[in-house]
């Protein structure tokens, strides 16, 4: 709603509180970002910096709780004002979780890093990286879209996510088989394992937030099914 | 057993009273118009709408209030349980006691407790003994949630009870004829917060026996206490609907732009 409140302190709640939102989204994508540099480089202090920063992280999402509180006790919201409201408390949780997903990935960094050199560390780095790229992507879209109320942008979002499940599933079936290769390969591919599934688990998150924005602009969750890539949960047995 | 989320919601789909096509006006001045709303039997309906929209307008249409008005005229159809109450035939005063309003500020008659009751049946011969007419005026106080603190000085002044006390007495009042409808105009502005809470819950009591019809000022008070909202907007009804959807969902953007404080 372009109009403005007669309130105007209530306009201005409502912006600071997105603004809020925005730069949350900033700092998940950063680490996102950060935390995949440091698994690639085998960078420790880079996955410290990493772990470090999901502090400020938290901090915001308790912020933007605490200020989505305040407008409710205070402002009454309805209608879209409303939306905005719990629209901004369920993006910041799931880029709250998306965080901790990238500070996740720099602890397993770690571990790996003190595993030693291992190929199929190398190997999957670059695959860890697409999917990486992908989902920050996917996230951006996903903060653009709810910065611009861009409705068509949220669909896609939705509906590229399954893209991310399926480089997930193929680095899923990857590690199966280097582990069957070589059991001492087990140790990094679970830890492998663990961060593309984290990464997968973002790109859920990406949509959440997109589904978010389709609610916040039409004010109706979405219920259609969106395309879903098959579920590793369900292979065939090799 | 129903839960509570679903007793919230409105109960039937009972028409009390049926207005389309209403249009009135002031001398030139065009003050509603085309209005349709039905009002639901055991629903509180909630009128809201900036100052001059025509709600209270619209509200006064139901029992014919707006026939005392000096150049004001009503066209369209207005019905209750299927009559028209602009028929010829039909009696205002019979018509007021099926249609009870409560308004603005407390008015109670300079008359005892009782008498304000009491003076309801009496005019309409609704009592044939005094026994009767105690049962009449106990079982009015109770509805009202009022017996409690007046039982035992129902011969003092109605004048003397405090203002919250004075709109529950107005409601007794209303409700001594057995109304159908219970209309209300901006019945807890004159209120403070404790006595406008008492005067909602005893709506949401009423709303088992009566259909009631409140105009309100407070967007907040519409959304506490009714199940239906109509939004008047320069003599148009812009929306009617279910009280959840007017303020999560609004259709018409300018309903969004009022209930949102944006236009006023």
């Amino acid at each position: 709603m372009s109009e403005n409140h007669i309130l105007r302190a209530f306009d201005r709640d409502l912006d600071a509180i997105q603004a809020l939102v925005m730069r949350m989204g900033g700092l998940v994508e950063t680490a996102i970002t950060d935390a995949a540099h440091a698994l690639e480089a085998g960078d420790l202090d880079k996955a410290e910096r990493v772990r470090k920063a999901d502090r400020d992280i938290d901090v915001l999402e308790y912020r933007i709780n605490e200020e989505a509180a305040r407008v409710i006790a205070l402002r009454a919201p309805t209608a879209g004002d409303l939306r905005v409201v719990l629209s901004v408390m369920k993006i910041a949780s799931a880029l709250e979780r998306v965080g901790d997903y990238a500070k996740n990935m720099a602890k397993r960094t770690q571990a790996l890093v003190e595993l030693g050199h291992t190929p199929v560390v190398a190997q999957a780095g670059a695959s860890l990286r697409r999917m990486t790229r992908a989902v920050t992507e996917l996230l951006s879209d996903a903060l653009d879209s709810y910065a611009t109320r861009d409705l068509a942008l949220a669909q896609d979002v939705r509906i590229r996510d399954q893209e991310i499940d399926q480089m997930y599933n193929a680095l899923f079936r990857e590690f199966l088989t280097h582990m069957l290769e070589d059991p001492r390969n087990i140790t990094p591919c679970i830890h492998l394992h663990f961060i593309a599934k984290n990464i997968e688990r973002m790109g859920d998150h990406a949509t959440a937030i997109a589904e978010q924005v389709v609610y916040l602009t039409t004010g109706e969750v979405p219920d259609d099914p969106r395309p879903k890539a098959e579920n590793v949960a369900n292979l065939p047995k090799s | 057993m129903k839960d509570h989320l679903e007793r919230r919601m409105t109960t039937t789909d009972l028409n009390r009273m049926t207005a389309r096509n209403v249009q009135v006006y002031y001398g030139q001045n065009h003050a509603l118009k085309d209005v349709d709303v039905d009002i639901l039997d055991k629903t509180v309906t909630a009128f809201i709408g900036p100052s001059g929209c025509g709600k209270s307008t619209f509200l006064r249409c139901l029992n014919r209030m707006n026939d005392t008005i000096q150049g004001a005229s009503v066209e369209g159809q207005i019905l209750l349980e299927g009559e028209d109450i602009y028929d010829r035939r039909v009696d205002p005063v019979q018509l007021r006691a099926k249609v009870g309003m409560v308004f603005q500020k407390p008015n109670p008659f300079p008359k005892s407790v009782y008498d304000n009751v009491a003076y309801g049946p009496r005019i309409h011969g609704l009592a044939r003994s005094k026994a009767e007419l105690d049962q009449i005026v106990e079982s009015s106080l109770r509805r009202a949630a009022l017996w409690n603190e007046v039982k035992d000085r129902l011969t003092a002044p109605g004048t003397g009870l405090s203002g919250g006390q004075q709109q529950r007495l107005c409601i007794a009042r209303a409700v001594a004829t057995n109304p159908e409808v219970l209309l209300m105009d901006e019945p807890c502005s004159a209120l403070d917060p404790i006595a406008t809470a008492q005067v909602e819950e005893l709506i949401d009591e009423l709303r088992a026996n009566f259909s009631v019809v409140i105009v309100t000022h407070s967007m907040q008070q519409a959304a506490r206490v009714s199940q239906k909202t109509a939004f008047f907007h320069l003599g148009h009804l812009v929306e009617y609907g279910d009280t959840t959807q007017i303020f999560t969902k609004p259709r018409d953007p300018r309903t969004e732009a009022y209930i949102t404080g944006r236009i006023g």
